[in-house]
């Protein structure tokens, strides 16, 4: 996870800390919104979800704490930490440089 | 530290972690089912399709479950609980395991706390590690003495030493008042307090211008006296007392932990009043001279530095005795306990032996079941077992039990150890304070530990056998001989370790004890000393009028009077040399050492129950004038007379005087008295200022004594009578090797039992391991007999070779003990053999019980087992 770029794990991760920058918001909105963002391109199982979600909490960039949704449901919302906004910054970056480089890459080709 | 703290707690409770998952969870299914419930769904089928399109929720639940787990300590959580799991299934070879590491550790423990406590206490003096004692050694004395023209001159010219005193040992000292008492004096000289670092509580020490001869009369007091007799009155120093008849000024009174340097009680100190002359003669004082060593300074360097000192003194020692006079210095500790070091030695190499056998045990406990694991772990390995993991299951069951182990043996030595003071007997400084040795525990434990260890690590290192897994129903060869190797090793390990501790134990005993050699029961003493100024003729006047008046008392089986009554007090005693046989030629070169004796009545033999093993005892008619006659000690006869003929045979005392008629041998008595005269030649006893009463009575002792006191005070009433039991007089000697006794005894006993408990662990757990072959036999029409004579037989070829082995080890290992310790008592063979024919016991009952429950079972059931 440290050099989130070019693995699978990273562009969740990454796709976690982008909808986390937003707002903070629970699992279930977390995959939601991938989708309903990516147009439907993107679809991430919970089977990954919800590991990547632990993980990162794990690591101290998101934290977690339970809340009531709109609808009064209880939820478990997360939230970026200081730490999880720095890294965000970072693999935004680099995942532009990997993105235009693989994009020249199949240009050329 | 408090999130390890609740990621240990975590790891150990499965619970409210787990539940935060399972809801997060099911949040996101009831969120999933709203949206589809929104969409139009019923809420039912909203929640049913939710779920499936979730999936495995469980398995999403451990996946995180394992992010937030430290691995480490979740496999420890995992590998105690196993460990626990297991052990429990295995009551007998837990409780074996548990109970010989237990045993070891507290009873080594304990013991050498205790006997720790009193060879290497501190000693109640400042400079207690420079302290020495130094003089010339003889065969005339006990330990190094001075003669006092010797010691002045020393004094005056010797370099090693910062500080030097002497004393000149105790005394009977009567405290005249009006209720008189016996009590005891030390003379000492002004010097001996600040010497050894001791301050007075109360007053002063002496002046050096009061321990002059002929200065002013001082004296200072113990502590105890002083709480006694003076009612602990803090004004006492100046006031006077009368002792002996002479008026003396108390200086001082003397701290409570005050301790004379040969353990001797004083109730006074008195200067010693040193003669200051250095010219020899018959007058010659004999001191006990002490120093405090200059720094950097050892006693052996002191030695060497006296050497010159010791030369010239040498020069005035007949040439004859010149041979055997040595000088020595050493400290005031290997002074006090002579054997100190021996028998630390002693003690320590039993306590280990005591503790290898424990090691033993667990040892061969472990690899017992080590072996029988092999199926275990090749499943485990077989179901994706990692090597290392494995052996860190295996490791943490060895921890498991070992601490269990460690913490029963903690309890078990603190419990023995309150229970040892409490048994000790009155007067052994300072033992109430005696705490578990924490060296020791470390060590036994530690040790406990890593013999579990390495022998319970033995199955986890061998690569699993995929055989293992075949289940080999009924079969047991594959380890049989290892087994076979196990029990042998351990029973004949068991008896060598055993026979060690027992000659060690026995050897420590021997260092410590004696048979008093006398009938102590109903005998009363009566010690009295007349004074001084008492002509010889007066004496005898006294003391036949008291004895003709004692011997009137009602109820009075036997009286008799002797100068001295053994097996402690002071009493007479000649070079052994100056001895001469009629019609052999003179001793030779040296002194021989010294010769304790006594003049008595005939009746001192039946009084105190000697008994005479040849010739006869004294008669009445011994008292009158007629040819002189004596009685040896069976130890002296020997050694005067070795090819026997000791009875008829004439001996000379002193180079000089009368012959005497040997008439009888009596048993040897308690620290060497060894002969007996009873003539009126030589001073009777009824002359000597000294003399004590014997009275052997079946009444009651206390109305007994009151009247002797009487009859005592009727003739003289300012005599200060103490009239004891002969039983409390040796119990002051027998006491503490009587505790030693009970304590040696005991790690003896604990040795045995742990040997035991050993021996049936493995065994028994062994068998039980052929539960299912003994099932398969059953089946096959094998009688319950026929297992039990093939189950006891197979056990008892292992435990005769174990046996054979281990007496063979147990022979060489006494030879070689031998070669260290002179004295080994020949009488522990019995006792060894004894100790065997329990081991075997305890064998045979370990094979026989879990076979014959085996052949019992219905053999359906074993055969189903595992």
């Amino acid at each position: 996870m440290q050099n989130a770029a070019g693995s699978l794990h990273g562009t969740l991760d990454l796709l976690i800390l982008k909808t986390l920058a937003r707002d903070p918001n629970h699992g279930f909105g977390i995959s939601l919104h991938i989708k309903e963002a990516s147009a439907g391109l993107l679809a991430v199982e919970e089977g990954s979800l919800y590991p990547a979600l632990h993980r990162l909490e794990r690591a101290k960039l998101i934290q977690g704490h339970w809340r009531a949704t709109a609808n009064a449901r209880r939820a478990r919302y997360y939230s970026l930490t200081a730490s999880g906004r720095k890294r965000l910054a970072a693999a935004e970056d680099s995942w532009n440089t990997v993105a235009q480089g693989v994009t020249r890459m199949m240009r050329f080709a | 530290m408090k999130r390890l703290w609740q990621r240990l707690l975590r790891a150990f409770s499965q619970r409210p972690a787990d539940q935060d998952y399972s809801e997060e969870i099911q949040s996101h299914i009831d969120l999933l089912a709203g949206l589809h419930q929104d969409a139009g769904l019923p809420e039912e089928a909203a929640r049913q399709l939710a779920r499936r399109q979730f999936g495995n929720p469980t398995r999403i639940q451990e996946q995180v479950r394992g992010i937030h787990l430290n691995p480490f300590l979740e496999y420890l959580a995992q590998d105690l609980r196993f460990a626990l799991r297991s052990l429990r299934r295995q009551p007998v070879f837990s409780c074996t395991a548990i109970a010989a590491i237990a045993l070891g550790m507290g009873a080594s423990t304990a013991v050498f706390s205790v006997v720790d406590r009193i060879l290497f206490r501190d000693l109640p003096y400042a400079h207690q590690d420079k302290l020495v004692s130094f003089g010339l050694t003889a065969p005339i004395q006990q330990g190094e003495f001075m003669l006092g023209p010797d010691y002045v001159e020393w004094r005056a010219s010797q370099k090693p030493f910062e500080a030097v005193t002497s004393w000149s040992g105790v005394n009977d000292c009567d405290l005249n008042d009006t209720n008189p008492v016996r009590l005891l004096c030390a003379r000492v000289e002004s010097t001996f307090l600040p010497t050894f670092g001791i301050n007075p509580v109360l007053g002063r020490n002496f002046t050096p211008e009061e321990d002059l001869p002929n200065g002013p009369r001082v004296a200072l007091l113990s502590h105890a006296l002083w709480h006694s007799r003076f009612h602990a009155n803090p004004a006492i120093a100046g006031k006077s007392i009368i002792i002996d008849g002479q008026s003396l000024l108390i200086t001082g009174v003397l701290p409570a932990d005050f301790e004379l340097p040969s353990l001797d009680r004083a109730d006074i100190l008195l200067p010693q009043a040193l003669n200051m002359s250095t010219a020899r003669g018959p007058g010659m004082v004999v001191l006990w001279a002490f120093a405090r060593l200059k720094p950097g300074v050892t006693a052996p360097q002191a030695e060497k530095a006296l050497g010159s000192l010791f030369q010239r003194s040498l020069q005035f020692v007949p040439a004859g005795f010149r041979k055997e006079v040595f000088l020595r210095v050493r400290t005031l500790r290997d002074r006090q306990f002579q054997h100190a070091r021996t028998a630390s030695w002693v003690l320590l190499c039993a306590v280990i032996a005591v503790l290898l056998i424990g090691c033993a045990n667990v040892a061969s406990l472990m690899l017992a079941r080590a072996l029988s694991r092999d199926r275990e772990l090749a499943v485990r390995a077989a179901l994706g077992g990692g090597r290392w993991r494995l052996i860190r299951q295996t490791l943490t069951e060895s921890l498991v039990l070992s601490c269990a182990a460690g913490l029963a043996g903690c309890l078990l030595a603190a419990a023995l150890l309150r229970w040892f003071v409490r048994i000790a007997p009155e007067g052994i400084p300072r033992l109430q304070q005696a705490t578990l040795d924490l060296r020791v525990l470390a060590f036994a434990f530690l040790l406990s530990i890593a013999c579990g260890l390495l022998f319970g690590l033995a199955a986890a290192l061998r690569n699993p056998r995929p055989a293992s897994l075949t289940g080999s129903r009924g079969t047991w060869k594959p380890h049989s001989f290892l087994h076979a190797g196990l029990v042998t090793g351990q029973i004949a390990a068991s008896i060598v370790l055993l026979t060690a501790a027992g000659l060690l134990i026995g050897a420590l005993w021997s260092l410590q004890n004696r048979q008093p050699g006398i009938q102590p029961e109903t005998v009363l003493l009566a010690p009295l000393t007349l004074p001084q100024q008492t002509t010889p003729a007066v004496r005898h006047a006294f003391f036949r009028q008291l004895e003709t008046n004692l011997a009137r008392l009602p109820g009075l089986t036997t009286l008799a009077l002797s100068d001295s009554v053994p097996p402690t007090g002071p009493a007479r005693d000649m070079i052994y040399s100056l001895i001469q046989v009629e019609g052999r030629p003179s001793a030779p070169q040296g002194t021989g050492g010294m010769v304790t004796w006594r003049t008595v009545t005939p009746a001192y033999f039946p009084a105190l129950g000697i008994r005479i093993l040849q010739g006869r005892g004294f008669l009445d008619q011994d008292r009158m004038p007629g040819p002189p006659s004596m009685i040896l000690s069976q130890a002296l006869a020997r050694r005067l007379f070795p090819t026997g003929g000791a009875v008829g045979a004439k001996i000379r005392m002193g180079g000089g005087g009368d012959w005497h008629e040997v008439i009888g041998v009596a048993a040897d008595v308690m620290n060497n008295s060894e002969y007996y005269v009873a003539r009126r030649l030589l001073p009777a006893p009824e002359t000597q200022r000294r003399a004590t009463f014997i009275f052997r009575t079946p009444l009651d002792q206390t109305a007994m004594a009151a009247a002797i006191r009487t009859e005592i005070a009727h003739l003289d009433p300012l005599l200060p009578v103490t009239v004891e039991p002969m039983t409390r007089r040796l119990a002051e000697l027998t006491a503490r090797p009587k505790f030693n006794a009970v304590l040696l005894g005991l790690f003896a006993w604990m040795g045995l039992l742990l040997a035991a408990v050993g021996i049936y662990g493995v065994l028994s757990f062994l068998v039980a391991q052929r539960r299912r072959e003994i099932g398969v036999r059953m089946a096959l029409g094998a009688t319950s007999s026929s297992i039990t004579r093939l189950v006891l037989g197979q056990a008892m070829r292992w435990i005769a070779a174990g046996t054979l082995l281990g007496c063979a080890g147990a022979y060489a290992a006494s030879r070689y003990l031998q070669t260290l310790l002179l004295d080994v008592p020949g009488r522990s063979m019995l006792s060894l053999a004894i100790a065997v024919a329990i081991l075997i016991a305890f064998g045979l009952t370990a094979a026989w019980i879990p076979g014959r429950r085996a052949a019992l079972v219905d053999p359906a059931t074993t055969l189903r087992f595992d």
